[in-house]
């Protein structure tokens, strides 16, 4: 049944098409980063697809190839009960996208999950597009294989927030002392 | 029968509302708020009482769930799936599983897939009587929380009886589940459903016909099925906006085939048809339990394949084949074809996705859970804008937020 | 070494359905791997002579005899020919051999050396997963066997592939190995009244593909799934033979070869291979000034009082198994630090060569110490002239001397100032007033000159233990200690100023930034990066063994 949507979508955009192919039952569309939009919003608008519902997307850092990153929207259609998988591959210079979420709502915290976890830019946003789990100070981002596995990083100082029952605090920039101090990455000499 | 109760239009308040022109105000609730019973906070503009702006900031409780996976085999990614919805462990153990199992190409034998049928629709009435007791007690109800924890240890004991333990299962093994039901357990399961039933059927009373539960549920929290696939809701919100969308049904794995059940579904799409939800599903699973247990039969319950199980221990202990086995699946890890799938199950809030690509060595390559709950969340701003702050407190509870796999 | 140019005629092959193309007289297994296709094999070893003898690579191909598997080691390629690997009647075959193989081999893999690193291991998980259906008890025979001064046999694991007989019958040219008894019977042993004590005895460990053959040196030290390979180069002579450096927390357990067809084949001499215990042991790990342990920069705030009014008189030391990078950087300091105007080349005591790989000099780098003196235009003198030359002051870049340790340092200890980079502790390490801790090269990056001009990278395995820095690093503090402000953060900063002082050419076509292949990590390691400044394979945990101070105190 997919693999009639997956057709659908091959002919009418032959040139967005980088790869299409199906494994293990699922049907996956590598497609063009120019025609993502495109593409979604005729799988989107399309009554024989009817891919309404945005399931996920997510990213796969494939650190020796080029271009380095995969971005996978998973969409899938209640009417027609098929799910389709479309790729965009972007490089580690420009890793950036066309957001979709005048299409679909609910890729917004998708959307933020990649640029939080592999620092993948989402372009045309109505919104900003900020961390959906880290915090704005984070440095780096942590699903990216170079990213080390126990990467520390040192406390963040104090926010400018007044606190109206303590009174200020010690002020932006104070880091408390009874911590250890641990660098932050920003601050570490570049080991080589 | 919630018509009865329809007597006060949310219209009705917009006549009385006075348009007085007011600085907007901005609130914080949370992290640790007793209405969020996730740990999350939210930044809410007001309007007077009314939500202009409501922002969730997430991530209190991310530990690296992906990042974690990526470095160790895949069987050591099972007990990091326990604590993505620690209410309902063993539905992402099974639904992890399964993912694997789909890029492994396996196909596990007949009681293994009966037994995780049992054990995900026992943990499915666990998490529903969570969900449904908390939503109560933040309403200010007690006695409904209590009765559904109650009911809800008593089925964890019946997990603790099969697993070992009572939250953090990690029960299941690629290619089947690691030990069978114990002796008599069936029995007692079923005087479990029983006394649960008669709890659940307790709290239904206590609330569904409760004037003012239905107050504060009742036309709050909606959204149209429209919008909830466009947000991509899944689960008891999603049928509670009236689309029919059950991974049993609509692309049935294990044994669902099998069963007969119903798919509840919600008219309105508010607070009470998701409530609601789960105290009809709760009765669906004690049928597909009691199901499972007349039509499952004695058999194998893990796969006899040494690629990817550990060979039985007398042979571990005295023959070299099973040493060779046993290290290379320990030391290595059991080496997962090189592919990428997307595999999905239904948890209690929705389809739990899994899209995994391995890369052909002992450990994944990639390891995305599509939790139920981020949809969710994403949809709650839309949900609640223009709802009053109070009207945030069900709407939170309906959609069953877990901090375990929402901030992964 | 040289391989003999001949007009190549190739062949065109398709290897389970893939075409390739090979020359004329390569074998189906190499064939295969040119498309990536594994063909398994225990006996075939690309230095030895075939013997085709374990059957495990028997593959179908398009021209054998109907209904015949053919070895894979042994059949050369022929035109159109097609091979398949992967056909029920293939599979089946390999999965017989690996359950014959494992008949009567012992229950050891918990107690094996070579557990994590078996072949019998990696196949019976990919070719066969099965039990066993062999009911009758096992053969037992010998499980220690003392071959020599450095080779333990375990005859109960030994497969009777005869790698080890080919090799020292083949390579290493002392043909004291043989097969004995026949059948379930047959063993490896010496002869009689031979004993193996070959220095290429280690190799045969290396290409025992199970746990049989085993270096009395890292016997049960550690677990071979836990080890991280890095590439490296060995300093044992100047033939600079390639290496891994097996390592696991910092700690160095065993060098093994690494393939160059260009200087070191497949092998390493023993001599070399136990050259790795100099890396953690008797270390100097923290600096000395009068042999009072002080802190690294205190250490380097005296040495540079000390060596300051001595510049012009003062004699700089260099060894030759420092690295290239290092040898650049000591050659900077005396020049322009120091004001001097020849070095003294010191290194290790020159030995006996052999017929193969082992060179009459001992020291990895003499070559590249020599163009670093000839780049800053010193002039290079002998050793023996040192002590005749009777200076003020001596600056010491490396301890390895090649005269009586002992007698020299008598000598140094009439010597006014003596300021020591020292790596281990020895005599002259001790003899000198101010001794710094160097680190050694599988610790930091660089270069090794061999003896025919070959500059060959090594590169870090794990971070400096203690207070010991590398010797580029010393000498840029030095300088800078000194008033003269060279920014070097990595050893790849020094080549890239540094070399372009060396005579044109004189490295040839070396790219300092092509590395050798990628590290082979452990089973279990955890990723790379360093943002943190932890080396890739890091892991919290107990270290099996700590560099060692002399006085038994481990360190840090």
């Amino acid at each position: 049944m997919s693999e009639q949507a997956l057709q659908r979508v091959a002919e009418k955009f032959p040139e967005a098409i980088v790869h299409g192919y199906s494994q293990h039952g699922d049907e996956t569309l590598v497609i063009t980063r120019e025609h993502l939009v495109d593409v979604l919003q005729y799988c989107h608008d399309d009554p024989e697809l009817d891919l309404k519902m945005p399931s996920s997307l997510t990213c796969v850092d494939y650190i020796d190839e080029t271009p380095r990153f995969e971005l996978v929207y998973s969409l899938y259609s209640i009417t027609k009960r098929h799910r389709l998988r479309i790729k965009v591959r972007v490089s580690a210079e420009d890793p950036s996208v066309p957001s979709v979420l005048h299409l679909y709502r609910g890729m917004d915290y998708w959307e933020k999950y990649c640029w939080d976890m592999y620092g993948i830019q989402f372009t045309d946003r109505s919104v900003p597009v900020e961390r959906l789990w880290m915090y704005e100070e984070f440095e780096g981002h942590p699903l990216r294989k170079d990213y080390p596995l126990r990467g520390r990083q040192g406390l963040i100082p104090e926010r400018n927030i007044r606190d109206i029952y303590r009174g200020p605090g010690p002020g932006p920039g104070s880091v408390p002392a009874s911590r250890p101090a641990v660098p932050r990455p920003s601050q570490l000499p570049v080991i080589k | 029968m919630a018509q009865q109760h329809d007597n006060l239009e949310v219209e009705d308040f917009d006549v009385l509302d006075a348009k007085i022109p007011t600085k907007t105000m901005t609130l914080n609730m949370g992290p640790s708020h007793p209405a969020t019973h996730g740990t999350v906070r939210f930044n809410i503009e007001l309007d007077g009482e009314n939500i202009v702006k409501l922002d969730p900031e997430l991530g209190f409780l991310h530990r690296g769930f992906e990042k974690s996976c990526e470095n160790v085999s895949w069987t050591q990614c099972l007990p990091y799936t326990d604590r993505l919805n620690y209410v309902s462990a063993l539905c992402n153990n099974f639904g992890f599983l399964s993912a694997v199992e789909k890029l492994a190409q396996i196909e596990i034998p007949e009681r293994a897939k009966y037994i995780r049928t049992i054990g995900a629709e026992i943990h499915r009435i666990c998490d529903h009587l969570t969900g449904t007791g908390a939503t109560a007690m933040e309403l200010g109800g007690f006695s409904p929380f209590l009765y559904a924890i109650e009911a809800r240890d008593l089925l964890w004991d019946r997990i603790a009886e099969l697993t070992g333990a009572r939250l953090t299962t990690s029960f299941g093994r690629i290619g089947g589940v690691d030990r069978d039901l114990p002796e008599g357990w069936i029995q007692k399961v079923k005087d479990s459903l029983d006394r649960v039933a008669v709890l659940r059927d307790e709290i239904s009373t206590l609330l569904t016909h409760n004037r003012i539960f239905l107050d504060r549920m009742r036309h709050t929290g909606r959204i149209t099925g429209e919008d909830a696939v466009n947000f991509g809701f899944t689960g008891p919100c999603l049928r509670a906006a009236g689309v029919d969308y059950d991974v049993r049904k609509a692309h049935p794995y294990w044994v669902y085939d099998r069963m007969d059940f119903q798919v509840p579904l919600g008219s309105e799409g508010d607070n009470f048809d998701r409530y609601y939800m789960r105290i009809e599903e709760m009765k669906q699973s004690d049928a597909i339990i009691r199901q499972c247990f007349e039509q499952m039969e004695p058999g194998p319950i893990i796969i006899d394949d040494w690629r990817y199980t550990l060979p039985p221990k007398p042979q571990v202990y005295s023959t070299i084949e099973g040493v060779i086995g046993h290290f290379k699946v320990i030391m290595e890890g059991i080496k997962i074809p090189k592919g990428e799938c997307y595999a999905y199950t239904e948890s209690p809030n929705g389809e739990l996705g899994w899209y995994l690509v391995s890369d052909g060595s002992g450990r994944p390559y990639k390891v995305h859970c599509r939790a139920p709950g981020i949809p969710l969340m994403s949809g709650l701003e839309h949900m609640v804008r223009g709802a009053i702050l109070p009207d945030l407190v069900p709407t939170f509870d309906t959609i069953n937020m877990i901090g375990g796999e929402v901030e992964q | 070494m040289s391989v003999e140019k001949k007009p190549v005629t190739m062949v065109n092959v398709t290897v389970d359905g893939m075409p390739t193309s090979v020359p004329a007289g390569t074998n189906l297994v190499e064939a295969a791997k040119t498309v990536g296709v594994d063909i398994p094999h225990y006996c075939y070893h690309a230095g030895l002579s075939i013997a085709a003898n374990c059957r495990m690579c028997l593959v179908e191909t398009s021209n054998s005899p109907p209904g015949k598997l053919v070895p894979g080691c042994q059949i050369p390629v022929a035109e159109g020919q097609s091979i398949t690997t992967n056909s029920p009647k293939v599979k089946e075959q390999q999965r017989a051999v690996e359950e014959f193989l494992l008949l009567h081999h012992p229950v050891d893999c918990a107690i094996c050396d070579q557990a994590g690193e078996c072949r019998l291991q990696d196949y019976f998980q990919e070719y066969d997963y099965r039990p066993s259906r062999f009911e009758t008890p096992k053969w037992m025979s010998r499980k220690r066997v003392d071959l020599g001064p450095t080779i333990v046999l375990d005859q109960e694991r030994c497969i009777n592939c005869t790698r080890c007989i080919r090799f020292m019958d083949e390579v290493a040219k002392d043909p004291v190995l043989g097969m004995f008894g026949r059948g379930t019977r047959q063993v490896i042993d010496v002869f009689p009244g031979k004993v193996l004590d070959n220095n290429y005895s280690g190799n045969i460990v290396d290409i025992c593909p199970v746990g049989a053959l085993l270096n009395k040196d890292n016997r049960f030290r550690a677990r071979a799934y836990f080890l991280t390979a890095t590439p490296s180069i060995c300093t044992g002579c100047s033939r600079g033979c390639n290496t891994f450096v097996d390592h696991f927390q910092g700690v160095p357990y065993r060098y093994r070869p690494r393939e160059n067809m260009e200087v070191n084949e497949h092998w390493m001499c023993d001599h070399g291979r136990s050259s790795y215990h100099q890396l953690y042991d008797g270390r100097l790990l923290e600096a000395e000034v009068g042999q009072q342990q002080v802190e690294a920069g205190e250490g380097l705030r005296a040495a540079a009082a000390a060596l300051k009014p001595l510049a012009g008189s003062l004699a700089v030391v260099v060894s030759p198994v420092l690295g290239l990078e290092d040898a650049l950087a000591v050659m900077l300091l005396a020049k322009e630090g120091l004001q001097a105007s020849e070095v003294y080349l010191s290194g290790r005591a020159d030995g006996e060569a052999d017929f193969y790989l082992l060179r009459e000099d001992r020291s990895p780098n003499r070559k590249g110490v020599e163009l670093a003196a000839q780049a800053f235009g010193l002039e290079l003198r002998r050793f023996d002239q040192l002590t005749k030359a009777r200076p003020k002051g001596v600056l010491l870049a490396g301890v390895d001397v090649p005269v009586e340790a002992s007698g020299f340092a008598d000598w140094l200890s009439g010597v006014e100032q003596v300021v020591a980079l020292a790596a281990n502790r020895d005599p002259v390490s001790a003899a000198a007033k101010i001794a710094l801790p160097l680190a050694t090269h599988a610790e930091g990056e660089g270069t090794f000159v061999n003896f025919d001009g070959r500059a060959q990278r090594y590169l870090r395995a794990y971070p400096a233990s203690g207070s010991s820095r590398a010797g580029w690093q010393w000498a840029t503090a030095l300088l800078a200690e000194l008033g003269y402000a060279y920014a070097y953060a990595s050893a790849g900063e020094v080549f890239a100023d540094l070399s372009k002082r060396l005579p044109e050419g004189a490295l040839g076509d070396f790219d300092w930034k092509k590395t050798p292949r990628a590290v082979v990590k452990g089973v279990t390691p955890l990723p790379g990066g360093t943002v943190d400044g932890r080396p890739p394979g890091w892991r919290e945990l107990i270290p099996l063994r700590t560099p060692s101070n002399n006085d038994g105190s481990s360190a840090a």
